[in-house]
């Protein structure tokens, strides 16, 4: 039962990555690229990418993430967004020019940008989706609250309004 | 602090504090409480619109462009300006979250003339629909739709969506985060995909250069090609003036005092504007810990979401041309002219040409992305700066709601820039280009010293900037407009 709980939590942060690593295969098919060699780039990044984002959704119902902080979530995404790509590389790449550790490093690096995008739109659709399951699922229950908490520290602040 | 007004002992309840802030010559701001900053470090703020309106042409064509003319160098210069942008964000929310009150409304608290400056700036340069070229040109080469009727359609879509909204703020902030969040998640994918170490090495490494001109930048053909890079590094023109507002409406600092500005269909549930800001008790120490909240949690939108993702869309193209080079050397000798088009769709094409065609379209894509961001932000916006003038200094405009005079901007400029569209030059009547594109640069040096002038001479002591945040805010001054006149006088010529 735990794990179909932890599994909701990991959808949208899963959904996130499959889309992020789709996001290339869609639109593959407007350039005209062979479906088949389009649809295999795309699945090699989007299943990796949504098996992370949905771990970190499910790591952060156990709170070993806290919602909406950077660091990190950044730390998290420099080690796995590099595996993502080396294993797409590995199944539908043309091979790493520069080698596997200066390969590994560049994607490290642009693993904070994509850590800065993946926490902006996780943030902006998981409140929404714990609403929804929070009547069926404790961890998701128990997450939520920590949104209303800061929700309501919100609230309270534009309640001092005049 | 003015504690002339201080209530008698023996009022009764409810308590309201009667003591006052005076600020210059307009009616002075009553004391309130500030309230609690956000508990925690969050991502999301208003900030997002800054980066929708700076993550524009300067970012995804003009910094590109300039590498692969002059070399990864020449982005020292890169650095500087967003890196100033900034701590002007810093400095325009210190005055913003202190008295929700805007920039403009500060500039009027120094002398009125200046605001009056700035509110004829806004309607002489953002009046044009050029800005809408570039994005719908690189949806037409996708799609094939003329990007006129892209325009058209785009910029009646943005009045009906911001007329129906209830709280404009609200929908704004939600259908930028998702836009933005698109960008950067994909940015960041083309990127991983396109780039390698050597480009991204040359890119960070080309800005501590410092210093760094080649001859030839120092051209009339260049200067002003690069003085006009400079002042897009980042929010351009009047866009940081505009994030006062945003502040304003999202509720920061003493923002959470003000109403939010309402779309046209729910007009009548606009509560009535202040005609001027509050200010916190400075000398109240438990108010101050709160400020010094406040401060952090900007400090960190300001480095993290505005500087990290400028710089991060930036690498990205720029690594991005530095594919497209390498895959076609004509690509250079494309960018090296005039044509924005042409260049883009060159750089497109290169990167297509490399056996992943999708690269390309996901480029053109991009262009077309940064483009309704920068439209939606920059139509809002315009007519939020110019709403608030009007409603606040012109005598007579309090009669009308702070909603019916946004949405008379708004669809004041929607429908001039249709007819301009159909049957005018779209940048503006060419014997005046090089005005607007000077009044638009200069604009961003006269901000800087009346930044210096309203955070220093308003404020309450305890809360001005630091002598070092003043000397970095009279550095943009300098730095602006001295490039603007060390371009007119050298060579003649204003901003390319």
């Amino acid at each position: 039962m735990d794990g179909r709980h932890s599994l909701e939590l990991a959808l949208p942060g899963a959904t996130i990555g499959a889309v992020a690593g789709a996001m290339a295969g869609g639109l593959t098919l407007i350039a005209g690229v062979p479906t088949g060699l389009a649809a295999l780039a795309a699945l090699a990044l989007a299943v990796p990418l949504a098996f992370f984002g949905g771990l970190y959704g499910a790591l952060l119902g156990h709170g070993v993430f806290r919602p909406g902080t950077f660091g990190p979530a950044g730390l998290y995404w420099m080690a796995a967004f590099p595996l993502s790509r080396l294993l797409q590389e590995s199944v539908a790449g043309v091979g790493m020019a520069d080698g596997v550790p200066a390969f590994l490093a560049y994607q490290a690096m642009v693993a904070l940008g994509f850590a800065i995008g993946f926490i902006w739109v996780h943030e902006r659709l998981m409140p929404y989706w714990l609403l929804r399951r929070a009547g069926d699922n404790p961890r998701a229950a128990a997450l939520l609250d920590s949104y209303v908490r800061h929700a309501e520290a919100l609230r309270a602040r534009k309640g001092a309004r005049r | 602090m003015d504690t002339s007004n201080t209530p008698p002992a023996t009022a009764s309840p409810p308590v309201e504090d009667q003591r006052v802030w005076k600020a210059g010559r307009l009616e002075p701001m009553p004391i309130r409480k500030l309230p609690d900053a956000p508990p925690s470090v969050h991502l999301i703020g208003p900030t997002v619109f800054l980066v929708a309106l700076g993550v524009g042409m300067g970012e995804s064509y003009m910094w590109p462009r300039l590498v692969l003319l002059f070399g990864p160098e020449i982005r020292w210069l890169f650095l500087i300006g967003v890196t100033l942008q900034a701590v002007v964000m810093l400095e325009m929310a210190r005055y913003a979250m202190a008295t929700g009150e805007s920039i403009f409304s500060g500039a009027a608290r120094v002398f009125k003339p200046i605001m009056w400056f700035f509110f004829i700036v806004a309607i002489a340069v953002y009046i044009w629909p050029g800005h809408l070229s570039a994005g719908a040109a690189a949806f037409e080469e996708i799609t094939g739709i003329p990007w006129v009727v892209t325009a058209v359609c785009g910029l009646i879509l943005v009045g009906v969506i911001f007329s129906l909204a209830k709280v404009i703020y609200n929908v704004l902030e939600n259908v930028l985060s998702l836009l933005i969040g698109a960008l950067v998640l994909g940015t960041a994918v083309v990127a991983a995909m396109v780039g390698s170490w050597g480009d991204v090495a040359t890119t960070i490494t080309g800005m501590f250069a410092i210093g760094y001109l080649p001859p030839e930048a120092m051209t009339a053909a260049w200067f002003p090609v690069i003085v006009g890079a400079c002042a897009f590094a980042g929010p351009s023109g009047m866009q940081q003036m505009w994030y006062t507002l945003h502040l304003r409406d999202s509720g920061a600092g003493m923002g959470a005092h003000m109403p939010k500005v309402r779309g046209l269909r729910h007009a009548g549930e606009q509560e009535a504007m202040p005609a001027r800001g509050f200010m916190f008790d400075t000398e109240d120490p438990a108010e101050m810990a709160k400020w010094k909240g406040w401060r952090r949690w900007v400090t960190f939108d300001a480095l993290l979401l505005f500087w990290g993702i400028t710089m991060l869309v930036t690498i990205s193209f720029t690594v991005i041309a530095q594919s497209a080079v390498r895959i076609d050397p004509g690509v250079r000798e494309v960018i090296r002219g005039d044509d924005r088009e042409v260049a883009l769709s060159a750089m497109a094409n290169a990167v297509s040409s490399a056996g992943s065609s999708v690269l390309g379209t996901i480029f053109l894509g991009f262009i077309a992305l940064i483009g309704l961001n920068a439209t939606l932000g920059l139509f809002d916006s315009f007519s939020r700066g110019q709403a608030d003038m009007t409603y606040n200094f012109i005598p007579g405009a309090k009669k009308l709601r702070m909603s019916h005079l946004y949405a008379g901007f708004l669809w004041g400029v929607i429908i001039f820039g249709i007819l301009i569209l159909l049957f005018g030059p779209a940048d503006g009547p060419s014997g005046i280009l090089d005005t607007l594109a000077f009044l638009s640069t200069f604009a961003m040096g006269a901000y800087c010293v009346t930044l210096l002038l309203v955070n220093n001479r308003m404020l309450p002591k305890p809360i001005r900037p630091r002598w070092w945040t003043n000397a970095i805010i009279g550095f943009g001054a300098v730095f602006y407009l001295g490039m603007l006149f060390y371009s007119l006088f050298a060579f003649g010529v204003v901003v390319g």
